[in-house]
């Protein structure tokens, strides 16, 4: 108890603490805003008032309902709880008032929570009210202080729940009241809401309604709550089901308690408001709370029920003594139940088990009563049969059957997927000849005479006369209208120019009538003339060949009416002529008029002049005659003549004339000519025996047509005999099913002759157009011609062979054969209407369309209406006529578009309010760098295609980076010539850039064609034996080997793919070896210079050094000391490594270099690899050391000068190293023809078996080894990737498959062997090999130069080929493939790789008679390739097309280093010897065992014609331009040298380059032989005060950097001696056809004097 | 100028009646929206797994685009196709879903149905194969009146998006 009213003095002592505060807080927030604030406090404590007078109000009725023990008890215990309860709320209050204080107060708004209802009544009401109250509780008070023992044992007595509600009240009333109270509070409110809906009505009476008391016992105030705090009292009530009154009585009492005690709070509420308190009282400050885990589960458990999982026993799942009963078992339907499972199952059951009536929930067979599994096994849905027959178009389906995806747009691009067939109808209908060789006489001109009649009645139908005539009368009529509308009016100045404006095109309009008036005159003319030659000639011979029959029909016309038009024009026309001559006239005078008043004014002045000197002549006589002069006039202006007038007369005459030759005459009838086939054609029996054999043969011929589809065959017609009328009738329709885009339709026309057979023409056939159906395409007539020349013996004509009509065979005529094919292309149409034919707007550049047709603008995309616009705007411009039947088509197409005036349709735009809610303008994103930038690389624009990190802001990205792509866009059309000297090279090099692009973008598919190999790449599995790949068993083996054993061997290494590199990872490792023959330093012949040098000269650093100075000084030294000390330089990518010096002739460095390499763009890709450029140079050096001229010698150390002398280089392109992965073997040293100071010593120091070979060939030779480490694995050219992705072809079928086995079959036995029987053209389509090979004629000009000596003009024919410029495929077509380019394309590009020298040459060779073939092989350094093998004197020579050298069969350094197959015009051999090594194998195609033919008995050569042009034309250079770039080179040579000479200056010595420049053409004519020495001698009397060193370099031309680069390499400008000079020569030899060969001569002299 | 970055894999089906499925995907945007680098369509390999129900496909997606508005926000369009034991190809379902609008990493399973053909066309395709295909694909994400197609639901395409959205706050657009 005492706890209790302590609670009770706390919950008091709080309340006030509130109200105080709100109280504060009010006059806080009236002191800002003052009496409004006043007003909403005032509002709140009334409304707050109110609220608890309904309370109050209903606690009094319930107290007259009840009895008054009720109280008693509500003093009791049940007051804590609610108590608490009632804190709560009121907390909730304050804050609400307290937000209201705070909120409200700016905006003084009444808060919404308390409405204020304060009546006078209800004053009285509370007042009463208050009043019971206190009545009430005293008598609760007296009767609790007096029976409250008893009223607490009463309770106990009768519940004993009540003792638990106590105890936990007093133990944990903190806890407590934080869980419970928010439910409750809530409760409350929702409580009073409910009681509120009666409370007006009852505020009165103060008595319940009827209703009021119903829901006051009915009511269920939310018992859950409590049911969960007492599970104990749960059970008890489960048991004692009559205790329930009671526990609602409880409940009621404690609401009532509620009410009440907040009754108590607002009794002292008036005064406590007044009371100031601090604001600490108001706020509390709590810990953090937190409730241990162990005590929250603890409570938890107290709280929660969690079922078990574990099986129930069926005995407490059924009634008592009951067995489980299985319906099913005793025969009885049970549907399936669904699939729950057992745990679920379980809980659910104990959770049953707990529940009152658990037993409800199980049926007899002990399990939860479910229903069968309400899934049904098919899905059904209600079919839409009301809708069945509108279904929208769109909605459509198509059954298509299961397919192979064979063809789906693979071929047809855009066609996308299961389009469905596509069909062209070739309907060829027949042939009309208009020549033919067994026309007759006759027949010849029939034709014509058809041809002309045909001619006249397009004429008719056309009438171009009558409508030109009828214009110009409404013209005519027209202006005479305006001039009588504005008669004597003064016209306006838009009148005037309207009339000017007609009375031109009337002008024009005439001419125009004119002219077709003339033309249809003349056209009658010779139709008359050829019917009359017709029928002379039947006359002549007496019989009829052909049916024609002229009728000329005259039509009478009215005489009077006729003339009086005919005098009308001619007064028209002569009147308007004389306006116009009027005119020009006056022109012409005002012209006049003007020349002649300046003719005037000149002579005036002239006179003037004339009589001033006159005057100052007699005045002073020694007048100056500087003044005189100054006083001249200009010349005399010629004096106008004077225009002559109009002669009205001439002008009529002319005009009649005109009349008379172009019009009939008036009154004169008009013709009608008809033509009719209706002349009786005269029996053969009665004709003369040549006509008679004519005839027969006419009737022998049959002709039929070949429909070629793709250059294919695709069928044939039935061949029809041919009529007498040459006309054949075919009728035939072709339907062809097509799955490759259609490229050309052509029909062949064959004509059968007996047995043979001969093709006459062919005519190609325009593809249609999409919207071309059948049976709405008109049938057309193609013609065609054939230069064949055919004669005969009787009367036909023939073909292509001169006859004549005359008897006197004067006048001849040449006719070839030719006529007309009606047929007609167009696409099918299926059977449900559907056109069969390809989508219209086929995409160009995308090659995969997966699902294309979904982009709804495409969709619409119609193709030409953005022309239309500009259509409308030319017709509107040009002023076309819309009466011309020419313009008919243009006029209805845009009356058909355009209903109005620029009413062209545009799209209809799906997004119409797309611009309103844009973000920017589209010309921002067009602007935007950055987005360019990532279009440009996404789509692999050449550029960009390997950009790495484009920036992710804006402003990174710079102009600059387009700069280079813009130019090029706008270079394209633009041929520069000053990066190329020659515009013809510029324009090739334009060409091929062009010509790469193509290409490139039709190898795309290919290079989407993705082997297994490109996507899975697998490590080998090792194992144990197996033939070669046993990994395991060779390194087994491998464990028994020498560590180091005495023949190192080179290993195989692993292979890295070209994906996952970065720059530097890939080096290049280069082995320089040995090198042999290298020249040797020659004694200067002139005195040396200071043979007192050696000894001081050099210093220490190059001990070896003193004998070689002394070697160059000393002349007489013995030969074999050391004569030179050369030294390797290797430039790859801006890289200069070179290894040390050795000595002599026949140096061994073996010494390992390595060079980094460093892709193109960071991209390491096949494709990129296989494109770089890159050339690796390879140079030999001559270290010269000598000193320092005296003079600038001091006596502090001794100085010494190296130099370095250039021997020779060996260029290998990085694309071969690539290639080829490892290149190893002996390479020719690409020297000078000439080199100054040097000579070429033979070694006299036998080197064994060596000696002997090297005196077959000339040169110096270095051994070297080159590979990229890591190795990479090469990139397949696309052309073995293609091995199943068929090109197109123009082959036959049958050939295709053959190449196709003997390819793949040669690879099988010799895969290391190239094999070649088809290749690639510049088209991209594939064509057999043979077909290169064809004799072509070589320059005249070379055989002229050397007319007798057969092997010097072989020489002289290779050294040429050898001068068009050299471009490896794999470069300039980079991840293509290899293209094959025919001799002539060859000749106009001249560029191409080893192929097409080779293809060239041999045709050459070919043609010059010896016997020639192509190999087909592999040769250092360029990997595959081609070389040409010719036979000569009994033995076989092998010539290198790219370099111009020729090699024996037996010669050790031919480059060739294996044989795959030969080629010639007839056939391909493969090797099918052991060996391929040329110098191992023999040569005879005849042996079947050593060579397989491709064309053998079994599979005879078809007949290919070749490709190659019957002769090649050749133009003669012109010399001038060669003399130009020559000055040009030379110029910018010049220029370069002394650009790398930054820090030098750079003396040219004159003399010396005139006396080079003499030399030049003198190597040229020899070809660089055996000059050297007499060369050598002349310079050497000529400077013999000089040290000279130097050498020309000759390479073929094709652009000026290449030569550049080679003078930069050879490293003359490197010498840096004080007094050196230069000289330089340049020389550019021309060769037929713009093949030009360079010669510069390099030397630097230093003046040892 | 706002840019959306569209990353991520068409993982694979499940559910449809046979497992060696492949998938011809498409994406389908407003005319506001650009390309700025990706491929907008592709197709698929074909996975016939051998364990497990699920073809998986793993194929890639990766597109960048930019826009100049909301309107057309970039679907996704699958046609799932069926290659049997003869290597012919069927018709399994189509799918569209629309790809998320905010940024980060999404796992989306796109359904897929079916046109369901007359009793004749399920005859034949239960013998021969092949089946009813829509005669303009566009339906699929433009479904007007699709409601009176008689279609089957088929298995569901997995599909692992991960989006990056740019200066679309720029433009007032909270992703």
């Amino acid at each position: 108890m005492a706890s209790t009213s302590d609670i009770r003095d706390k919950l008091r002592r709080k309340h006030r603490a509130l109200r105080a505060s709100l109280e504060r807080r009010r006059d806080d927030t009236q002191e800002v805003t003052g009496g409004e604030e006043e007003e909403v406090a005032e509002t709140l404590r009334r409304s707050l008032r109110t609220q608890r007078q309904r309370r109050r109000k209903k606690l009094l009725e319930k107290m007259n309902a009840d009895e008054s023990w009720v109280e008693e008890e509500v003093a009791g215990a049940v007051v804590e709880e609610d108590g608490t309860v009632q804190v709560f709320h009121r907390d909730e209050r304050s804050d609400d008032a307290a937000e209201l204080g705070a909120v409200a107060s700016p905006s003084g708004r009444p808060p919404r929570e308390l409405p204020p209802l304060p009546t006078p009544k209800e004053n009285t009401m509370e007042r009463r009210m208050r009043e019971k109250l206190k009545a009430a509780r005293s008598k609760a008070e007296s009767l609790l202080l007096q029976e409250e023992p008893a009223s607490r044992l009463q309770a106990l007595r009768e519940r004993d729940t009540r003792t638990r509600f106590d105890r936990e009240a007093g133990v944990e009333p903190r806890p407590r009241r934080d869980d419970a109270s928010p439910p409750l509070a809530g409760r409350a409110t929702l409580r009073d809401a409910v009681r509120r809906v009666g409370m007006d009505a009852q505020t009165e009476t103060g008595l319940p309604t009827a209703e009021e008391s119903y829901n006051f016992f009915t009511f269920n105030f939310d018992p859950e709550p409590e049911e969960k705090h007492h599970p104990r009292q749960h059970k008890k009530r489960e048991q004692d089901k009559g205790e329930e009154p009671g526990e609602d009585e409880e409940e009621r009492q404690q609401d009532e308690e509620e009410e009440e005690e907040e009754e108590r709070g607002d009794e002292g509420g008036e005064d406590l408001f007044l009371i100031e308190q601090s604001d600490k009282d108001f706020v509390e400050v709590k810990r953090a709370e937190y409730v241990g885990y162990y005590e929250r589960v603890q409570r938890e458990r107290e709280l929660f029920f969690v079922p078990s999982t574990r099986t129930v026993p069926a005995s407490r799942k059924l009634p008592e003594n009951m067995q489980p009963r299985f319906l099913e078992d005793e025969g009885l339907y049970v549907g399936e139940r669904p699939v729950v499972s057992r745990t679920n199952e379980n809980i659910m059951e104990n959770r049953i088990l707990r529940q009152d009536q658990d037993k409800k929930w199980f049926g007899d067979d002990g399990r939860v009563i479910v229903l069968p599994d309400p899934i049904k096994e098919s899905p059904t849905r209600p079919p839409l049969f009301h809708m069945e027959g509108e279904l929208d178009p769109a909605l459509q389906t198509v059954y298509r059957k299961a397919v192979r995806a064979k063809n789906t747009s693979r071929y047809i691009t855009g066609a996308g997927d299961a389009q469905g067939d596509f069909q062209l109808d070739v309907d060829v209908s027949g042939l009309i000849f208009s020549h033919h060789p067994l026309f007759s006489r006759e027949h010849v001109l029939g034709a014509r005479l058809a041809q002309l009649y045909d001619q006249y009645l397009s004429k008719q139908q056309k009438n171009l006369t009558g409508l030109l005539t009828d214009k110009l009368n409404g013209l005519r009529n027209t202006i005479r209208n305006m001039l009588e509308l504005h008669a004597g009016q003064g016209l306006s100045q838009a009148t005037q120019h309207r009339i000017a404006e007609y009375t031109q095109e009337i002008r024009y309009t005439r001419q125009m009538r004119d002219a077709s008036q003339e033309k249809d005159r003349i056209l009658m003319k010779s139709i008359v003339k050829v019917w009359k030659e017709l029928k002379a000639l039947r006359e002549f011979q007496r019989f009829t060949n052909t049916p024609y029959k002229l009728y000329l029909r005259r039509e009478e016309v009215d005489r009077d009416f006729d003339e009086q038009q005919h005098k009308a024009e001619i007064q028209a026309e002569v009147a308007e002529l004389q306006a116009e001559a009027e005119e020009h006239y006056e022109k012409m005078m005002s012209d006049y008029r003007r020349m002649h008043e300046e003719w005037k004014r000149w002579r005036r002045k002239q006179k003037a002049l004339k009589t001033k000197k006159k005057k100052r002549r007699q005045t002073s006589l020694e007048e100056d005659e500087e003044e005189e002069s100054e006083e001249e006039l200009g010349e005399e202006p010629p004096r106008p003549e004077q225009p002559q007038e109009p002669d009205p007369e001439a002008v009529e005459q002319q005009v009649r004339e005109k009349a008379a030759r172009i019009r009939r005459k008036p009154g004169e009838a008009v013709l009608v000519p008809e033509l009719t086939a209706s002349c009786s054609v005269t029996p053969s029996d009665q004709c003369p025996r040549a006509e008679f054999a004519r005839r027969q043969d006419v009737s022998k011929r049959s002709l039929f047509i070949k429909v070629l589809y793709n250059g294919k065959v695709v069928s044939r017609t039935d061949s029809r005999s041919l009529s007498a009328d040459f006309r054949v009738h075919f009728g035939q329709i072709f339907n062809l099913k097509i799955v490759n885009w259609p490229e050309s339709i052509e029909l062949q026309v064959f004509e059968t002759v007996g047995t043979s057979t001969t093709q006459m023409a062919d005519v190609f056939i325009p593809i249609p157009e999409a919207s071309i159906l059948t049976g709405r395409a008109p049938s057309e007539e193609v013609e065609f011609s054939s230069d064949q020349r055919v004669m005969f013996n009787h009367e036909g004509v023939g073909s292509g062979v001169p006859f004549s009509f005359e008897s006197d065979g004067s006048n001849r005529l040449t006719l070839l054969t030719s006529g007309k094919v009606s047929c007609c292309v167009s696409w099918a149409v299926g059977e449900d209407n559907v056109p069969l034919a390809p989508p219209i707007a086929h995409p160009t550049g995308a090659i995969h369309s997966g699902i294309r047709q979904m982009d709804a603008i495409a969709c619409i995309g119609a193709s030409g209406v953005n022309d239309m616009k500009k259509l409308r705007k030319w017709a509107a411009d040009s002023r076309l006529d819309p009466n011309d039947p020419n313009n008919a088509s243009v006029m209805q197409l845009l009356s058909m578009v355009s209903g109005g005036e620029e009413n062209v349709p545009d799209y209809f735009r799906l997004e119409q309010l797309q611009e309103e809610f844009n973000f920017v303008p589209d010309e921002e994103l067009d602007k935007s760098r950055r987005f360019r930038l990532l279009r440009l690389r996404s789509q692999e624009v050449g550029e960009f295609r390997n950009y790495k990190n484009v920036p992710a802001l804006e402003r990174e990205v710079s102009d600059k980076v387009f700069q280079e792509y813009e130019k090029r866009l706008r270079e394209r059309e633009i041929v520069d010539t000053k990066d190329h000297l020659d515009a013809h090279r510029a324009l090739v090099a334009k060409y091929l850039q062009k010509v790469r692009e193509s290409v490139i973008n039709r190898f795309l598919i290919a290079k989407h064609h993705f082997l297994l190999s490109d996507l899975v790449v697998e490590e080998e599995v090792p194992t144990i034996g197996g033939p070669g790949t046993g990994v395991l068993g060779l390194n087994l083996f491998k464990l028994a080997e020498p560590k180091r054993p005495l023949k190192p061997r080179r290993k195989e290494r692993k292979k890295v793919s070209a994906q996952n590199l970065s720059d530097g990872d890939i080096k290049l490792l280069l082995n320089v070896i040995r090198a042999y023959d290298l020249p040797v330093r020659k004694p200067q012949s002139s005195k040396p210079p200071a043979t007192s040098k050696p000894g001081r000269s050099f210093t220490e650093p190059f001990p070896a050094a003193q004998s070689s100075h002394s070697t160059i000084q000393g002349s007489d030294w013995p030969m074999n000391q050391v004569l030179i000390r050369p030294f390797v330089e290797v430039t790859f990518q801006r890289t200069v490594l070179q290894t040390s010096t050795a000595e002599g002739p026949n140096p061994c460095w073996n010494e390992e270099l390595l060079l980094s390499f460093t892709a193109p763009n960071g991209d390491y890709s096949t494709s990129s690899l296989q494109s770089v450029k890159d050339e690796v140079f390879i140079n030999v050096f001559d270290e010269v050391v000598h000193d320092v001229s005296k003079g600038e010698r001091d006596w502090n150390g001794f100085h010494a000068c190296v130099e370095k002398h250039w021997l020779g280089s060996v260029k290998i392109p990085f694309s071969t190293i690539y290639l080829q992965s490892r290149i190893d073997g002996t390479f020719k040293v690409e020297m000078p023809p000439v080199l100054l100071g040097y000579s070429k010593e033979r070694g006299l120091v036998s080197e064994g078996g060596y000696d002997a070979i090297r005196s077959l060939s000339e040169g110096a030779f270095i051994t070297l080894f080159i590979t990229i480490e890591p190795q990479l694995v090469p990139g397949e050219t696309i052309r073995e990737k293609m091995k199943d992705v068929k090109f197109e072809s123009q082959e036959d079928e049958r050939l295709l498959l053959a190449s196709q086995f003997f390819e793949r079959d040669a690879a099988q036995h010799f895969p290391a062997r190239p094999c070649l029987t088809t290749v690639i053209d510049i088209n991209g389509k594939s064509v057999f090999v043979t077909r290169y090979i064809r004799p072509l004629n070589p320059p005249q000009e070379l055989l002229d130069l050397a007319p007798n000596a057969s092997q010097e003009a072989t020489e002289l024919v290779a050294r040429y080929v050898a001068l068009i410029p050299s471009l490896p495929d794999t470069v300039s077509f980079a991840g293509v493939c290899d293209l094959w380019s025919t001799c002539d394309q060859f000749l106009t590009l001249l560029a191409g790789d080893e192929e097409e020298h080779a293809v060239l040459l041999c045709n050459y060779f070919l043609a010059m008679g010896k016997k020639a073939w192509l190999i087909i092989g592999t040769a250092i350094p360029e990997g595959h390739s081609a070389y040409v093998l010719t036979y000569e004197q009994n033995r076989y020579v092998i010539w290198n097309p790219s370099s111009g050298q020729y090699y024996g069969q037996y010669d050790t350094f031919c480059p060739l280093q294996a044989v795959g197959c030969l080629i010639n015009a007839d056939n391909v051999w493969f090797n099918l010897q052991m060996y391929d090594a040329p110098a191992r194998m023999s040569f005879d195609v005849s042996k079947s065992k050593f060579w397989k033919p491709f064309f053998s008995r079994a599979f005879s050569h078809p007949g290919l014609s070749s490709v190659q042009p019957e002769e090649l034309v050749y133009q003669r250079t012109d010399k001038a331009a060669a003399a130009e770039l020559q000055d040009r080179i030379e110029k910018i040579l010049r220029e370069k040298i002394m650009e790398w000479r930054p820090r030098h200056p750079t003396r040219w010595n004159r003399y010396c380059t005139s006396t080079l420049r003499h030399f030049l053409p003198k190597l040229e004519r020899s070809g660089g032989h055996d000059v050297a020495e007499e060369h050598r001698l002349e310079l050497q009397s000529l400077l013999g005060d000089y040290r000279i060193s130097g050498f020309p370099l000759h390479m073929p031309f094709s652009e000026i950097r290449p030569i550049i680069e080679a003078v930069y390499s050879t490293g003359v400008h490197n010498v840096e001696a004080s007094n050196v000079e230069f000289a330089l020569a340049a020389y550019v030899h021309p060769y037929p056809n713009n093949v030009l060969s360079v010669w510069i001569y390099l030397a630097s002299l230093i003046r040892t004097r | 100028m706002a840019e959306l970055h569209i990353i991520g894999q068409i993982l694979g089906a499940r559910g449809f009646p046979q497992n060696s499925v492949f998938c011809k995907w498409g994406i389908h945007a407003g005319g506001a929206w650009r390309l700025l680098s990706g491929s907008r369509e592709g197709q698929t390999q074909i996975d016939a797994p051998q364990a497990g129900e699920m073809a998986y496909w793993s194929h890639p997606i990766d597109l960048h685009y930019t826009t100049k508005g909301l309107q057309g926000w970039p679907k996704l369009h699958l046609q799932v196709l069926h290659q049997d034991s003869f290597g012919r190809c069927q018709l399994y379902g189509y799918g569209y879903c629309h790809i998320p609008s905010s940024a980060g990493h999404h796992r989306l399973q796109c359904v897929t149905w079916c046109p369901e053909g007359s009793w004749q066309e399920q005859l034949t395709q239960s013998f021969v194969g092949g089946g009813p295909q829509l005669r303009s694909p566009d339906l699929i994400y433009s479904g007007a009146d699709r409601y009176r197609l008689q279609t089957v639901a088929m298995g569901m395409v997995e599909l692992e998006l991960t989006v990056i959205l740019r200066h679309f706050d720029r433009h007032g657009v909270e992703c």
